[in-house]
């Protein structure tokens, strides 16, 4: 019989088994949570008061400032993915590369780390590069399975490098600053295109002819024309990227309205590039549409899930499982980096996010913070939990065969030999096969981030540097807002405990204090 | 599918579709009103809570009135391991079980515990606890709207897989993950 003893993990398990059903995430984990609920209630483990809380926790998924970041990130990266930005950057750059062995590699590395950036979504920079990167690797020689491997990869950066979505959700998850978030990714996302880059570099030295240098007559640009096409292309795109971080880091702006600057920003962009129509516009708003809802839903139905599993002393379960490990925090990380490996195989980056994020993260900030180095802050060893989960969770990406880049990757080679813009079909095993090095190296990453955290924490306290004259200047504007909004927002501020929602430019103001007394 | 049922069907598809559309413009307005926000803080250093609440009750409506027309398009993500294995009758047969075990009672509940939290808001003519806030009750109804909307899309579903596992309506079953 259920009892309040085995109550969570008999919830646990069904999870695993509703999940596998196949009918749409966000509806089965409410049906488990509302089904879980109102046993409960019938068997006495809490109130029927209790569910009255449901409605409640969903007005706060709504009224919670930091998720509109969500659709803000989205729509911008829906307008970059179709200006036509991703055609230019590798034109460019291909061009400047192409004449040594490999070249086309670190040509494809270099913009997926950059579209990664701006665009946000793993499926426009794969699509993108598989399409106009591809056709011209099988021409000049290169090898399918380092081709199909490298776009791959290169195409999943797009989780870790900042201003990304996945870490927006992971700070609202973790409950830390996004702005804390993106610095922290800064080492991790270096390293990783850097160990991108020596593998290519490697490869290129040892077996040349796998990555050919492309041939003078395919190299057309040159000289001062080829550079402006190459900053032409970038410029304006490196540009927006330090106005959103900029601003998020500096304190001028939340992390919301970074997004929204971020999506004016690149509406301005497809103008300068001459590809801005109502059309592009009313497909970015559409496909917005689309994934805010479907990813609010996911969280609405994680969020049932959740108070019941919490009601059911769920998370006491977990932590007393989880901190029994055997190898202290490093044997914590481990299993937990297993497991979310193995469950990357199955869920999507949302769902892991919201369901088991959430149980993990209590955990890892008790367990984790022995291991920080000397002078980092306490808070940061959540952090640096969620970078790790983070570069894990790339690899879901990229693991044959469930795996979404090479998936979209099968997808697009299917299409340009149908077309005829590649003189013979890409055979899925070399998809297949040709992952396996970068998810190793993924992997490795991991590793490393593991074994040094300062890979994370070093651009946390780096925050700290930042010329003194700066931030004595954001520090005073600050200060000035305070007082100014101070007058208009007392009433409410007044009243705390008589206020259920904080006041939101309170919220502001705090997150960009926040920011700004790193700075002191 | 022919008469009353047909037209029924017909007329929800129509109306989701629509307020699909509705919902992709609050993107655009939210974001606008955002960075709008944004600059005249910075340039002026005015702030206003109304604009900033407006923005995510519009965000609201893009979420709401945006899920019952991705059920019908059949964009809610799915743990698709097991399920790309089955056949159309299999999928239709998987959605039909789910919808009425899974979803209905998931709107019903729903629609039950959030109309509380309206009417006390309303009743109270409850305001934002920020100063120059918005009225709230108008938002809170968006969770229960959202979900009769969901609960009437869905038997719409029911009916389509129903008819499409007689053989009287053809439909595609296929399913393809969101994009991300």
């Amino acid at each position: 019989m259920i009892t309040m003893g085995n109550a969570a993990p008999i919830m646990f398990g069904c999870l695993v088994v509703i999940m596998l059903i196949g009918f749409p995430v966000a509806f089965s984990l409410a049906a488990l949570g509302i089904g879980f609920g109102y046993l409960s209630v019938a068997l006495g483990f809490f109130p029927e008061t209790f569910m009255a809380n449901l409605p409640l926790r969903i007005f706060g998924i709504i009224s919670n400032e930091l998720l509109l970041a969500i659709p803000f990130f989205t729509f911008m990266g829906a307008i970059l993915e179709r200006c036509g930005l991703a055609e230019d950057l590798l034109e460019g750059t291909g061009q400047l590369f192409g004449g040594v062995a490999g070249g086309l590699g670190f040509a494809v590395i270099i913009v997926g780390a950059i579209l990664g950036a701006i665009t946000g979504t793993v499926a426009a920079s794969v699509i993108a590069m598989g399409v106009i990167s591809l056709p011209i690797m099988m021409r000049y020689g290169y090898d399918m399975r380092f081709a199909t491997g490298v776009i791959a990869a290169s195409g999943t950066i797009t989780q870790l490098i900042p201003p990304s979505l996945v870490l927006v959700i992971l700070a609202d998850q973790l409950g830390r600053s996004v702005g804390d978030m993106y610095r922290a990714a800064i080492g991790p996302s270096m390293l990783q295109v850097a160990i991108f880059m020596a593998y290519t570099a490697a490869l290129a030295v040892l077996v040349p002819k796998r990555m050919p240098a492309l041939p003078a007559e395919a190299r057309t640009v040159h000289g001062w024309k080829l550079w402006r096409q190459v900053l032409w292309g970038m410029v304006p795109s490196v540009v927006l990227i330090f106005l959103v971080l900029g601003t998020i880091f500096m304190g001028i702006a939340t992390p919301t309205e970074a997004g929204a600057l971020g999506a004016v920003g690149a509406i301005i962009l497809a103008a300068l590039h001459r590809r801005l129509s109502w059309t592009l516009v009313r497909q970015a708003m559409e496909s917005t549409m689309r994934l805010s809802a479907m990813v609010m839903f996911i969280l609405i139905g994680s969020t049932v899930f959740s108070l019941v599993f919490q009601g059911v002393d769920g998370n006491v379960w977990v932590e007393h499982m989880l901190s029994n490990l055997p190898g202290g925090p490093v044997g914590f990380l481990i299993a937990v980096n297993l497991f979310v490996f193995f469950l990357a195989f199955f869920l999507d980056f949302f769902e892991i996010a919201f369901i088991i994020v959430p149980l993990l993260a209590p955990v890892a900030d008790k367990v984790l913070q022995p291991l920080l180095p000397p002078g980092a802050p306490p808070e940061a060893a959540v952090i640096w939990f969620g970078i790790i989960l983070c570069v894990n969770m790339q690899t879901s990406f990229m693991h044959p065969p469930f795996g979404f880049a090479l998936f979209y990757l099968r997808g697009i080679a299917d299409q340009i030999f149908k077309n005829k813009t590649i003189p013979r079909p890409i055979l899925s095993k070399d998809i297949y096969l040709g992952s396996i090095p970068w998810v190793v190296m993924q992997l490795m990453l991991v590793g490393v981030v593991i074994a040094w955290p300062g890979s994370v924490t070093y651009w946390l306290g780096a925050a700290e540097k930042i010329d003194l004259d700066k931030a004595s200047e954001t520090l005073r504007q600050m200060g000035g807002a305070a007082t100014r909004g101070g007058a208009t927002t007392l009433p409410g501020a007044s009243a705390p405990a008589a206020a259920p929602e904080a006041d939101p430019m309170e919220e502001i103001r705090r997150q960009m204090q926040q920011d700004a007394d790193k700075k002191k | 599918m022919q008469g009353l049922t047909g037209r029924f069907v017909e007329t929800v598809d129509w109306v989701s579709e629509r307020l699909s559309r509705i919902a992709s413009w609050c993107v655009l307005v939210s974001c606008a009103i955002s960075a709008g926000n944004a600059m005249i803080r910075y340039g002026f250093n005015i702030g206003s809570n109304a604009w900033l609440e407006l923005q995510w009750y519009l965000f609201a409506v893009t979420v709401f009135f945006g899920a019952p027309f991705l059920l019908k398009v059949n964009e809610h993500v799915r743990v698709d391991v097991l399920y790309v294995l089955r056949t159309g009758r299999g999928k239709a047969m998987t959605d039909l079980l789910g919808l009425i075990f899974f979803f209905m009672p998931v709107c019903l509940a729903m629609i039950h515990l959030s109309i509380n939290i309206v009417t006390d808001s309303w009743h109270v003519q409850e305001m934002s606890s920020s100063a120059g806030g918005l009225i709230r009750w108008p938002v809170k109804a968006l969770i229960p709207i959202g979900f009769v909307l969901l609960a009437i899309q869905g038997v719409v579903e029911i009916i389509k897989r129903v008819a499409f596992l007689r053989g009287t309506y053809d439909m595609d079953t296929h399913y393809e993950k969101p994009l991300q």
